[in-house]
C-alpha cells in the first residue's frame, strides 16, 4: 500500500516523461504488478492527450485590461477596514503609555553613587602619593608646597 | 592702497611683537626653573598647601639642583631633600627616611607653551628684590595656573603660586629672606648612612602599555577619554603595604599639570568580584547631593541614590582628586587637578 503512494506521486511526472532513468524503471517495475496503478497511469495519459488535442488558446482580447481595471477600482479587495475604535483605542494606549514614562520617568542605568570620603584608605593614599611625586617633578612646581602635602599625606597615613 | 598696505604691515608686526613678547616671557619662565644650577640660594620661606589648611615656615637651602626644605609647622618639624634622583623625607628624631624615586618627567617644555599663555603682570618687590610677575593662563582661559613672582637678577622664582582647575588658590610659597651665592655644603642633602631607608613608590613613566600589560599580568587601557591638551608620559608598576599590593600607573600632562591613572583588576580584596560592591555610610563618607538618579551630565555622570549601588569614592584634597571607580572588570583611580565631574568621565572611560 505504501508502495502505491510512492509511485502514485511520480505517476504524473511519468506521464509526461519527467523522470530519470532508475525512477522510470521503478515505475515501471510496479504498474506492471499494479492493476490500480497502472488504470490511474492509463487515466493520467488519457487526460494528457485530451490537453495537447485541446491546445493553449489566447484569452480573448481585452481580458486583462479589464482584470487591471478591477485591481485599480478594489486596491484592498479581501483586506478588511479596521473600525474606527480599533484607532481612538490604539491612542489612548499611546497616551497612557507617554503618562507613564513621565512619572515613573525612562527605564534607569544604575549610575554608581558618588560618595566623597574624608579619609582616604590605603589603596587611595598610595595613588595620592605617586601622583604627588609627579606633581613634585612636573615644571613650575611649586615644590615647598608639595613637600609640605607630602608630609601632610604621610600623617594621613 | 598704500594706506591698506601700511594698515596690514602695523597688523604684522603687532602679531610678530606679541609672540615674540611670548616667547621672551617663556624664556624667563623656564630661566627660572634652572636658577639654582647657576647660583646657590639660602633662605627661609613661608608655604601653604590643602588651599590654606596647612601652612608652614621652611628653611631653604638649594645648591647644583638639589635642594633641602626644613620645614617648622608649630611644635612639628620635618625636612625634605630632593637630590635630583630622589625625594626623601627626613625625620631626624627617628633617624628615618622615606625614599621616593623622583620621576624623571620628560615633559616637553613646548606642551606647556601650546597649552598655556605666559603673561607679564610688571614688577613688584618680594624679600626686598624686585621682581617680575608671569602668570600663566591656559590657552582660550583668563583663570591663572601659575603665578610666579621671578628675582629680576638671578631669575629665580621668589614667589609662586598654584591654581586648582576651578580657579582656587592651593599652594603658595613666598620667600621671607634669601641670598644667592651663599656657600651650601653637600652634606645637606644627604641622609646619614646609619639611618633607616623605606623605599616608596615606583620608579617614573618608563613603561609602555604593553609593557605595563605583561609586567601586571592583565590588559593595561588607556582611558577613551582625556582632556583636551594632556598626552601620556609612559606606565609604572606602583606597589604599597606589606603585602605589596600593585597597581598600573599611566601619567599624563598637559605641560603643566599631571594626570595619574591606576588600575588593577578586580578582586584583589575582598569582595571586589561577583556582584556590585557594596559600600556606603562609612565612616567620613558623606554622599555627595541629593535626589534621584539622573546624575550630572550624559554618559559621565554621576547619580546619588541610596547606599547598596555601586559607589565611587572621591577624595578631595583641595590640591588635587582622586577617585576610585569600580569598573566591570577593573578598579581604577584617577588622580589630578580636574573637576569631580572630569574625573569620573576618565575613570569611566577605561573600560
Amino acid at each position: 500500500m505504501k508502495a502505491c503512494e510512492l509511485i502514485r506521486g511520480k505517476l504524473a511526472e511519468y506521464a509526461v516523461g519527467g523522470l530519470r532513468r532508475r525512477a522510470r524503471a521503478r515505475v515501471e517495475a510496479h504498474v506492471g504488478e499494479c492493476e490500480r496503478c497502472r488504470a490511474e497511469l492509463a487515466a493520467l495519459k488519457r487526460t494528457g492527450a485530451l490537453l495537447d488535442e485541446v491546445g493553449a488558446d489566447d484569452a480573448p482580447a481585452g481580458t486583462w485590461e479589464a482584470v487591471r481595471q478591477r485591481m485599480t477600482e478594489h486596491p484592498r479587495a479581501g483586506v478588511r477596514a479596521r473600525p474606527r475604535w480599533a484607532w481612538a483605542m490604539g491612542g489612548v494606549a499611546l497616551v497612557l503609555v507617554a503618562l507613564a514614562v513621565l512619572l515613573i520617568g525612562p527605564p534607569r542605568v544604575e549610575e554608581p553613587v558618588l560618595v566623597a570620603a574624608a579619609e582616604a584608605d590605603e589603596e587611595m593614599q598610595a595613588t595620592m602619593d605617586g601622583h604627588l611625586s609627579a606633581v613634585w617633578a612636573a615644571p613650575l612646581s611649586d615644590v615647598a608646597g608639595v613637600g609640605l602635602r607630602m608630609a601632610a599625606l604621610e600623617n594621613d597615613g | 592702497m598704500r594706506a591698506r598696505l601700511g594698515i596690514a604691515a602695523a597688523a604684522l608686526a603687532l602679531c610678530a611683537g606679541a609672540a615674540l613678547a611670548q616667547s621672551s616671557v617663556w624664556q624667563a619662565v623656564w630661566r627660572s626653573e634652572g636658577a639654582t644650577e647657576r647660583t646657590s640660594v639660602v633662605g627661609r620661606a613661608r608655604t601653604m598647601t590643602l588651599a590654606g589648611q596647612m601652612t608652614a615656615t621652611a628653611r631653604v637651602r638649594a645648591a647644583k639642583g638639589k635642594l633641602r626644605l626644613d620645614y617648622e609647622a608649630g611644635r612639628h618639624s620635618w625636612s625634605l631633600i630632593d637630590n635630583g634622583r630622589e625625594l626623601i623625607r627626613v625625620n631626624p628624631r627617628a633617624q628615618e627616611a622615606l625614599v621616593h624615586p623622583r620621576p624623571a618627567l620628560a615633559v616637553d617644555r613646548k606642551l606647556a607653551e601650546q597649552n598655556y599663555e605666559a603673561r607679564a603682570l610688571g614688577e613688584d618687590h618680594i624679600a626686598g628684590r624686585p621682581v617680575e610677575m608671569i602668570v600663566i593662563v591656559p590657552r582660550g582661559g583668563e583663570q591663572a595656573t601659575v603665578k610666579l613672582w621671578l628675582d629680576r637678577e638671578t631669575g629665580f622664582a621668589l614667589k609662586r603660586e598654584r591654581y586648582s582647575a576651578e580657579g582656587n588658590l592651593t599652594t603658595g610659597t613666598e620667600y621671607l629672606e634669601v641670598e644667592f651665592g651663599a656657600p651650601v655644603s653637600g652634606e645637606v642633602f644627604l641622609v646619614p648612612e646609619t639611618w633607616r631607608r623605606t623605599a616608596r613608590g615606583g620608579q617614573g613613566p618608563r613603561l609602555s602599555l604593553a609593557e605595563l600589560g605583561r609586567v601586571m599580568g592583565f590588559a593595561v587601557r588607556e582611558p577613551r577619554y582625556v582632556p583636551a591638551g594632556y598626552v601620556l608620559l609612559g606606565g609604572d608598576v606602583r606597589e604599597w603595604g606589606r603585602r605589596r599590593a600593585r597597581m598600573a600607573e599611566l601619567r599624563y600632562t598637559d605641560g603643566l599639570r599631571v594626570l595619574s591613572v591606576f588600575e588593577r583588576e578586580k578582586g584583589e580584596r575582598m569582595g571586589e568580584r561577583g556582584g556590585r560592591r557594596r559600600r556606603g555610610g562609612g565612616r567620613g563618607e558623606h554622599h555627595r547631593g541629593g535626589g534621584r538618579g539622573g546624575g550630572r551630565g550624559r554618559g559621565g555622570g554621576f547619580g546619588f541614590g541610596p547606599p547598596g549601588r555601586e559607589q565611587m569614592t572621591l577624595v578631595d584634597r583641595g590640591t588635587e582628586k582622586a577617585l576610585r571607580y569600580f569598573g566591570r572588570e577593573l578598579v581604577v583611580v584617577v588622580v589630578g587637578d580636574l573637576t569631580a565631574e572630569e574625573l569620573v568621565r576618565v575613570a569611566r572611560s577605561v573600560e
